[in-house]
């Protein structure tokens, strides 16, 4: 981050020459911006989350009782927490494998690479309104391809409404979100492993190194940095997934896909509790468990790192 | 116009410790073409960069005809500055690089046209006023970024060691070109270098920086002849100087006897001194028979290490006995010697410098300064 | 001899499996592309089959009666107001970190750019109080405010990477040209940065033509809604007219799909820009 430039402006007191209202004239704009409308609505959430607070009235203090109810006794939020846990912990996994496979397939200069990394790349570039309205309908127990397929086989004992049974929405919404995610790593994966210097693989190669070997132990370990942004990027979108919930299940059914966005989301603006602290705590414990979960996992590959090398 | 004065011009980065530009007082009068030169990292481009404006000066006064500069930002001092990078506009054609700094003083179209077809006629860039910097050769950046410059007419040229980015052949060619265009404008310039042969073939006047000081001002040959120091000494020449340590004996006739290896050089030394460094360069030793008649001479005698026949020259490298260091001595191009022959050199003691031994500055009375 | 038969064998094996993983990464769309020009009752009685007349009056039908023209017309002022504003506040901003040293610099980068990890739900409860506050909440000023405010650190993050890589000798030169530092940003920092900056106004405009939550929070009237909240409103109402949903999904696809046939490397790029170290 630290850079030569900007040299006009050592630190000399008294003396001109450091454009000082431009420096200032830069930024605020930026800066009025993040303070009004991300630090400040941050700091009033979290404020917000000691109160009750009803429309029309002066916010009344509650102290730790809204974090008391939703961790002790709040079994939608326990709901919540654990369904998009399971999304955010599985997800990570499974799309960044898959990635890792496309992405060996196309490393190995098949004809049509490009075409292929275009279309792979389309699913990441739709509304996930889109995608959850076109997945509801894949999905579909009567004309959905996803039976359609199954019954074609033979396998019609197993055709199902997947978005419509609480033990099957969970799974098929991470299966939709590893459909749009996958293609994305993929990319990404490539890129690192097209800036690899090339005569590693090659000397792999000649070694008569075996696929999984190469992978294991070439390609994993040198692009692992890669691997370690991916994996956090990826947990992060998950712990926030809302969109895609709220077009085709609403959390439902029986709670099966509530994530706490969707929770949050209800209780402020969809149920009429009408009271805005609650889901503040809500919001509020989510984040520090996001920060805490970004640290966990970045010191966790990291010093994995340290340790191999 | 373009006198330009620096009065104890001091530079500290942030909260170094060490000034980068420490005390550097320079008178530069209009007109005058003044080279600093010095290693890398002796703070010549900080010094430059404080003249345009580019970095704040901690301390001393920078004055231009007489005004003080210190807070002027840079685009109110009339400088124009050549970088060594060229810093062309890459989204710019040539023709709109030389223009830009005309448009922003709002000059009137005709005359920037005039200006800039004039400076293209000037540096043969009249072919390439529609290009982009990427579709130009090295040589052909460096005269746009000169070109810029020199439009804008300034009251000083600054430029931070432009040639060093060109190949050997152009190098010589453009210092050609940058010291005719000195003569036709007449401008004041000062020019950044580490390249002694530019500092000495180009510059009216020269000054020497060592870490963050003047370490000497003047005449390119003055400099070259009478170094204020050791260091200078063997900054200025290739081959460097020899400098060698030796005991004085004083005489009677204020001539003191000083011992060189196996022999003893009488010259004139102040008084107080048992220990002198003796600088002697290369082409101050003559071979038997090469001496010229005037030259007052004193003997060496050495063995030959290696010979390197240069065509016009000819460089050998010498030990001579009770020298620590090995000599080099720049002889006739005829000279027939080879690696391991023993030598007989003629010294010209008045071309010989001596510098005190312990803090390097020289003694005879001959260095001037200034 | 065998081992080029089998490394056909492999290379025929691998192409098949490639093919499969296309028509599963981009089928759905084919399917959906097909479907919005067949009427609801073609696709109830052969849901899977190519239309066999190109029924694009739906689409007229769609963007007057299913009241699209006014989304997509709302979306469209909202994302290029948005992306507007972004792409000169960041870029003064990424300018600033990149090209001036001043106190809190590291501070105040960090402190911007760490909100890229922040769920949106951290502030959506609280913008929404303050947009009622001050009079923009349901206004389609108050979701350009807020999407600025989302956006800002990514562009932030890509401009201010490739401002700190122009030379610093290029900012001086136009210094000795006389330029003041605002001259110099909109004559050197934004023309040189081209590239970047068009990596960074296609990424937003993407993002902000699918963003969603923000907009289904900020906006309640149907005309101000964009498409995404048009396009989820007519799901709620005509749940049955499969048909015409999938020509108000193809309306929203369709803008994506362009950039993307004319710009698909620039639009890789801005959106890995954030994972790719
Ligand atoms: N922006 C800066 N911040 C801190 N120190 C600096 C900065 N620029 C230069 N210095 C230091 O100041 C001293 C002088 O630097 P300067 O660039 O003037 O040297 P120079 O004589 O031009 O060398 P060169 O021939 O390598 O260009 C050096 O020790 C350098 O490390
Ligand atoms: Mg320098």
């Amino acid at each position: 981050m630290e850079h030569t430039a900007g040299r006009l402006t050592s630190s000399e007191p008294g003396l001109g020459l450091r454009p000082v209202g431009a420096i200032a004239g830069f930024l605020a704009p930026a800066l009025i911006i993040y303070f009004a409308f991300t630090a400040y609505p941050v700091v009033r959430t979290i404020w917000n989350s000691f109160f009750q607070v009803f429309p029309n009235r002066p916010d009344e203090f509650v102290g730790w009782a809204n974090y008391a109810t939703l961790l002790f006794e709040d079994r939608f939020f326990h709901r919540a927490v654990g369904n998009t846990l399971v999304w955010a912990l599985i997800s990570p996994v499974v799309e960044i494998a898959i990635a890792l496979l496309l992405a060996l397939a196309l490393y190995a200069r098949v004809p049509g690479s490009r075409f292929f990394r275009l279309a792979w790349f389309t699913p990441v570039l739709m509304s996930y309104v889109v995608v959850g309205i076109i997945w509801t309908w894949i999905f579909n127990f009567d004309w959905g391809i996803a039976n359609g397929m199954l019954r074609a086989v033979g396998l019609d004992h197993w055709a199902q409404a997947w978005l419509g049974h609480p033990d099957t929405a969970l799974p098929s919404l991470i299966f939709v979100t590893t459909w749009m995610w996958a293609g994305f790593n993929m990319v990404v994966l490539l890129a690192a492993m097209h800036s690899l210097p090339s005569e590693v693989l090659e000397a792999a190669e000649l070694d008569n190194c075996g696929w999984m070997a190469k992978l294991r132990y070439i390609v994993i370990p040198l692009v692992r940095p890669t691997i370690l942004n991916l994996m956090v990027l990826s947990f992060v979108g998950k712990m926030r997934v809302f969109d895609l919930v709220w077009i085709t299940t609403r959390g439902g059914p029986l709670w099966s896909t509530e994530t706490v966005s969707t929770y949050v989301y209800k209780r402020a603006f969809n149920w009429n509790t009408f009271d805005l602290g609650y889901p503040c705590a809500i919001a509020t414990i989510w984040f520090v468990v996001v920060l805490g979960g970004v640290l966990i996992l970045t010191g966790l590959l990291r010093s994995r790192d340290k340790l191999e090398y | 116009m373009g006198n330009v004065k620096l009065d104890r011009l001091t530079k500290r980065y942030g909260d170094a410790d060490a000034a980068a530009v420490d005390d550097v007082s320079l008178d530069i009068e209009r007109g005058e073409f003044m080279v600093l030169l010095g290693p890398s990292g002796c703070g010549k481009s900080t010094t430059l960069r404080m003249i345009a404006g580019l970095e704040p000066i901690t301390g001393g006064t920078l004055s231009i005809d007489g005004e003080v500069m210190n807070r002027v930002p840079a685009r109110d001092r009339d400088i124009a500055m050549v970088f060594q990078s060229y810093a062309l506009y890459p989204h710019m054609t040539v023709f709109d690089n030389l223009a830009f700094g005309l448009k922003r003083r709002g000059f009137a179209r005709e005359e920037i046209d005039r200006r800039v077809t004039d400076a293209a006629g000037i540096l043969g860039l009249a072919p390439y006023l529609a290009r982009k910097p990427h579709a130009l050769s090295g040589g052909q950046r460096q005269r746009v970024a000169l070109g810029r410059a020199i439009v804008r007419d300034p009251k000083v040229f600054l430029f931070d060691e432009p040639l060093s980015n060109l190949d050997a052949a152009l190098r010589v060619s453009m210092r050609n070109e940058l010291v005719k265009l000195h003569q036709r404008l007449g401008t004041t310039m000062i020019y950044v270098t580490h390249d002694q042969v530019e500092a000495m073939s180009m510059g009216s006047r020269i000054c020497i920086m060592q870490d963050g000081r003047v370490a000497q001002v003047g005449r390119p040959l003055d400099v070259y002849r009478h170094p204020a120091n050791t260091f200078v000494a063997s900054f200025l020449g290739s081959p460097q100087i020899n400098l060698v340590e030796s005991g004085v004996t004083p005489g009677e006739d204020g001539r003191s006897t000083l011992v060189v290896g196996g022999a003893r050089i009488h010259a004139h030394c102040p008084p107080g001194h048992s220990r002198v460094i003796v600088g002697i360069r290369p082409e101050d030793f003559y071979l038997p028979g090469e001496a010229p008649d005037d030259a007052v001479g004193a003997s060496l005698a050495a063995r030959v290490l290696a010979v390197e026949a240069l065509g016009a020259e000819t460089v050998l490298l010498l030990d001579v006995e009770g020298v620590e260091k090995d000599v080099t001595a720049r002889v006739g191009r005829s000279a027939h010697t080879a690696a391991g022959d023993l030598v007989e050199l003629t010294v010209d003691t008045r071309a010989m410098r001596l510098f005190d031994a312990a803090s390097g500055v020289a003694l005879d009375p001959g260095s001037t300064t200034g | 001899m065998t081992t080029s038969i089998r490394f056909d064998l492999k290379h025929g094996f691998l192409v098949v499996a490639l093919a499969l993983y296309t028509a599963f990464a981009a089928g759905p769309f084919l399917w959906v592309a097909s479907m919005s020009l067949r009427t609801t009752t073609e696709i109830s009685a052969e849901p899977y089959a190519l239309p066999d007349t190109l029924h694009f009056s739906k689409f007229a039908i769609a963007w007057t009666d299913g009241n699209y023209g006014t989304y997509f017309g709302n979306s469209v002022i909202v994302v290029l107001s948005a992306v507007a504003v972004l792409t000169v506040i960041g870029a003064m901003a990424a300018h600033c970190f990149a090209r001036y040293r001043f106190p809190f610099r590291r501070f105040l980068y960090f402190l911007v750019f760490s909100t890229i990890i922040f769920p949106p739900q951290i502030t959506i409860i609280a913008l929404f109080q303050i947009l009622v506050e001050y009079g923009l909440f349901n206004t389609r000023t108050g979701l350009v405010l807020a999407y600025v405010a989302f956006q800002l650190p990514i562009t932030v993050y890509i401009l201010e990477s490739f401002f700190a890589r122009i030379p610093s000798d290029l900012y001086d030169a136009a210094r000795m040209d006389g330029y003041s530092e605002w001259e110099i940003f909109w004559r050197i920092s934004l023309p040189v940065a081209m590239p970047a900056l068009s990596t960074t106004v296609i990424l937003n405009t993407i993002l902000l033509w699918n963003e969603f939550l923000y907009a289904v929070v900020l906006i309640t009237d149907d005309d101000k809604r964009t498409l995404p909240l048009g396009i989820q409103k007519y799901m709620g109402d005509q749940l049955i007219d499969i048909g015409m949903l999938a020509t108000g999904l193809m309306i929203a696809i369709v803008p994506v799909v362009i950039v993307y046939v004319f710009f698909s490397e620039k639009l890789i790029q801005g959106m890995t820009a954030g994972a790719i170290k």
